[in-house]
């Protein structure tokens, strides 16, 4: 036979002959695939695996060696070391490998084209049933069964995911190997694969058989059973022991190969509990346990031998279950393929009980984190219309609350000073945006919200808090009046969806007559804000700019916008509603009409200190899932005196109970500490700080945090410093700049 | 246009010639090209809509571009309207005889062309 090429092993050519695999060209060089152990060449053990062409974990027996091909031994000992452990910087993307994935849907998967498989396709077939065959020689190897059911399976083209009503698991079975002394050894072959090597004319020497012998292949076939295999590194005797238990009979060979018997090849039928699946064929014979073993590796992948077993077993690890997790049998790379019969029988062995097979998890085969990931997207990361303004800008983009937002434009206390002292625009088009309409609007809010709404005028808003029926704090925001029957109500970026599902599952629930509209992705928001901001709108078309609270439909720089005014920054502030396609023109403009004002965007960093030198919360940040308003300091957004309304009751009944918890301001000079540090009061943790900012205003650190201890003490200790505990907000307390 | 209004008035309203009706939800109308409409629910919330980005695709377009990142059977039903995530992207497909609309929020517009490519 001529050689087609040659592949690299170990940095060594080894010339291979058509039609081999990379496993049978190595042990056609004399070598063995990887350090030792017996080779099935059937993909169901470990012992050839190897990194091949930069893939760690190959099974080189089933795969097709092509010139060039680039194969490393993994270490005999340990795992191969991972290539990223090489890679200086570790944020640096990976280079991409984009893996196709294939979707299919069919009636039945048959996996498997054996007799029994084979079978199962004609039957399907005759009775008009969509039919997909799976098969390994074919390329196709089926490594996962998840609910739904999903089949996985990976090809010579990438990977198949495939959704069918039913699957037939006809995978064969695959043949034991040996455990005994000296069966990790070079020269030891499965009564198939020896048929395989023979068959593609690799010498296998001086070869003995025990068990059932192969079909056609020179060897010498002995009597008794495996006693032990004995060499240096390669086999050079097999030992067996007389059929009558009589003696041990040593016979010097190169080559052993072994028909100890089968098991069936069941693994991914284990992995499908529940599902729509049959088994059929050899993979669902219950096939005799070898022996219990007594000497030797038991599983080769993890290099567990019987002592270990023995060890565990002796700790009290007595189920299956428990022994492969503690001994870890069955847990590498065959994932029980070769070591679980043994393991079974050592059990039975020792309990006189056969234990029932683990269960597998997918999946089944090796697969690179390409492969697992194929056709899987990162979650969806919003933008908003001004993303590509922002950028240009040069601010840091990251993701909050589903958006990708402007975290600093480069310098955030530029950008705080140009609130604090001129204007600035915020990008707050990822706000929460509902429209409510309907006769009964006034009393569905009522009932949705603790504050009073009936006496909202039109043409005002107010602030408001979304209590659950626990009357917990799950989001915030502004009732605003547009008409009668109809509102605009606003929530916080992150808690959005959330919110437009609470306020209709309660539609609903009440039956009342209101339509909702979601416009969170419809309408885009620019806040501009700072003392100059009334001046700045009065250029741009705004002559008389709304009062705090009131809003306005007005056209700002020719776009129609919805003006609120309000204030999370603690300056005077109008939130610029208006069509999304229309807000790249309108931040421009504004920009533009701002520049001799020293207008200046700023970024998610500087707008949390503003808010948090007014004292305002963030919802998910400064409240956890138990914040009532009493807890927050925040009684006075909550109306009792209404009928009802989510959550009145459980603040009814929690009124009455002792707490000791609070959110408070702090405040102490020098930096500010990590969000997240503890409170101390008396050498013991009373708390945590949950949002901190170093006050360029103010000159020291301004914190909210979290105290749990009644009476409120006046002073804690923070990061090792004195910090006085007092109400925010710390900046404005009167509100006279918001109001202005 | 986008109308959100009882299910029955929608069911009965009246349209401007040429108007390419998306039901998103019973109550829920994403109305292109509409100009005028008649609808019986005084208190229905009707307002002009700029937060959709779609593309028109050809059949062959859409079996080669689209229906790759869809992991949901795909109705043979025309004209129908599908949604669902395309390459993880919430989506909506209207789908006429030989050619189809591809719709989403304009927020994930960029997203999704990049992830079909």
């Amino acid at each position: 036979m001529t050689s087609p090429g040659r592949i690299v092993v170990d940095g060594r050519p080894i010339a291979f002959v058509a039609g081999d695999s990379v496993a049978v060209a190595v042990i056609r060089a004399g070598e063995h695939p990887g350090h030792g152990g017996t080779i099935c060449l059937a993909g169901d053990c470990g012992n050839c695996v190897a990194e091949v062409d930069g893939v760690a974990y190959v099974r080189t027996c089933q795969t097709p060696a092509r010139p060039g091909l680039v194969v490393h031994r993994h270490p005999a000992v340990g795992a191969p070391p991972l290539r990223a452990s090489g890679q200086v910087d570790v944020t640096s993307p990976p280079p991409a490998r984009r893996i196709p994935v294939e979707r299919l849907e069919a009636d039945l998967v048959v996996i498997g084209a054996g007799d029994s498989g084979t079978a199962a396709v004609a039957g399907a077939q005759q009775a008009g049933r969509s039919v997909t065959l799976l098969d390994a020689h074919d390329g196709i190897e089926v490594v996962a069964i998840y609910a739904g059911p999903t089949v996985i399976a990976r090809t010579a083209a990438g990977m198949s995911h495939i959704h069918p009503r039913e699957i037939v698991v006809a995978t064969g079975a695959a043949e034991l190997h040996p455990v005994c002394r000296g069966n990790s050894l070079v020269g030891l072959y499965t009564a198939r694969a020896a048929e395989q090597l023979h068959a593609r004319g690799v010498d296998l020497g001086v070869s003995v058989a025990i068990g059932s012998p192969p079909r056609g292949v020179p060897c010498t076939a002995l009597p008794g059973s495996l006693r032990r295999i004995e060499g240096e590194g390669r086999v050079a005797r097999v030992v067996t022991l007389d059929e009558d238990g009589g003696g041990e009979r040593t016979t010097p060979c190169d080559t052993v190969i072994l028909g100890l018997g089968r098991a069936a090849r069941n693994v991914l039928a284990r992995m499908a509990e529940g599902l729509p699946v049959s088994v059929v064929g050899s993979a669902a014979e219950e096939f005799p346990l070898p022996a219990a073993p007594t000497a030797g590796i038991v599983c080769p992948c993890s290099g567990i031998d019987v002592d270990d077993l023995a060890g565990v077993w002796e700790r009290g690890f007595r189920e299956l279950e428990l022994v492969k997790r503690a001994s870890l049998a069955g847990t590498g790379t065959c994932q029980g393929s070769v070591c679980l019969p043994h393991v079974r029988a050592f059990i039975a062995g020792r309990s006189a009980e056969i234990p029932d097979p683990f269960t597998a998890r997918p999946a089944s085969r090796q697969i690179t984190l390409a492969e697992a990931a194929a056709g899987v997207h990162f979650d969806v990361f919003r933008r908003t219309a001004l993303h590509d303004e922002h950028v240009a800008l040069g601010a840091r983009m990251d993701r909050f609350g589903g958006w990708w937002r402007p975290w600093h434009y480069g310098d955030h206390i530029a950008e705080y000073w140009a609130v604090r002292e001129g204007v600035s625009l915020g990008d707050v088009s990822t706000l929460g945006k509902l429209i409510v309409s309907g006769p009964d609007a006034v009393e569905f809010l009522e009932r949705l919200y603790p504050t009073s709404v009936a006496d909202i005028r039109i043409g005002r808003s107010r602030y408001a808090l979304l209590l659950n029926e626990g009357g917990h704090l799950i989001d915030d925001g502004m009732i605003v009046r547009e008409g009668e029957t109809r509102f605009v109500l606003t929530f916080t970026s992150a808690g959005a969806g959330h919110a437009e599902i609470w306020v209709r599952d309660w539609a609903e629930t009440w039956k009342l007559r209101v339509h909702v509209m979601d416009r969170t992705m419809s309408l885009a928001a620019i806040n501009v804000t700072g003392p100059l901001a009334g001046a700045l709108l009065e250029r741009v078309g705004l002559p008389s700019a709304p009062r705090f609270l009131e809003h306005v439909h007005a056209d700002v720089c020719g776009v129609p916008c919805h003006v609120m005014r309000l204030s999370f920054t603690g300056e005077m502030s109008f939130e610029l509603h208006h069509p999304v396609d229309r807000s790249v023109e309108l931040w421009r403009a504004l920009m533009a009409h701002g520049r001799d004002l020293g207008i200046a965007p700023h970024g998610l960093q500087a707008l949390q200190g503003l808010r948090l030198e007014k004292g305002h919360v963030i919802i998910g940040m400064d409240t956890e899932l138990d914040s009532t308003p009493r807890r927050l300091g925040m009684e006075w957004a909550v109306k009792m005196d209404k009928p009802d309304f989510v959550g009145r009751s459980a603040l009814a009944r929690t009124a009455l109970l002792a707490d000791n918890r609070r959110l408070v301001g702090l405040m102490m000079s020098g930096s500010a500490p990590t969000e997240g540090s503890p409170i101390w009061l008396d050498e013991e943790i009373v708390g945590h700080v949950s949002s901190s900012f170093a006050s360029p205003l103010l000159g020291g650190a301004v914190m909210l945090g979290w105290l749990k201890r009644m009476p409120v003490p006046e002073l804690v200790e923070v990061d090792g410093r004195s910090a006085s505990v007092t109400q925010p907000p710390f900046y404005d307390p009167d509100g006279s700049r918001a109001r202005a | 246009m986008r109308v959100v209004a009882s299910p029955e008035a929608l069911d009965t309203a009246l349209w401007s010639k040429g108007t390419v009706v998306l039901r998103l939800a019973p109550d829920d109308v994403f109305a292109i090209g509409a100009s005028d409409m008649e609808l019986a629910d005084e208190h229905a919330i009707i307002v002009d809509e700029a937060g959709f980005v779609g593309m028109w695709l050809h059949d062959d377009e859409l079996s080669q571009r689209v229906v790759p990142h869809i992991e949901w059977p795909l109705t043979l039903t025309r004209p129908a309207l599908v949604q669902g995530l395309i390459a993880g992207v919430p989506s909506k497909l209207w789908l006429e005889d030989d050619r189809a609309l591809l719709l989403c929020a304009a927020a994930y517009g960029r997203e999704l062309a990049d992830r079909l490519g």
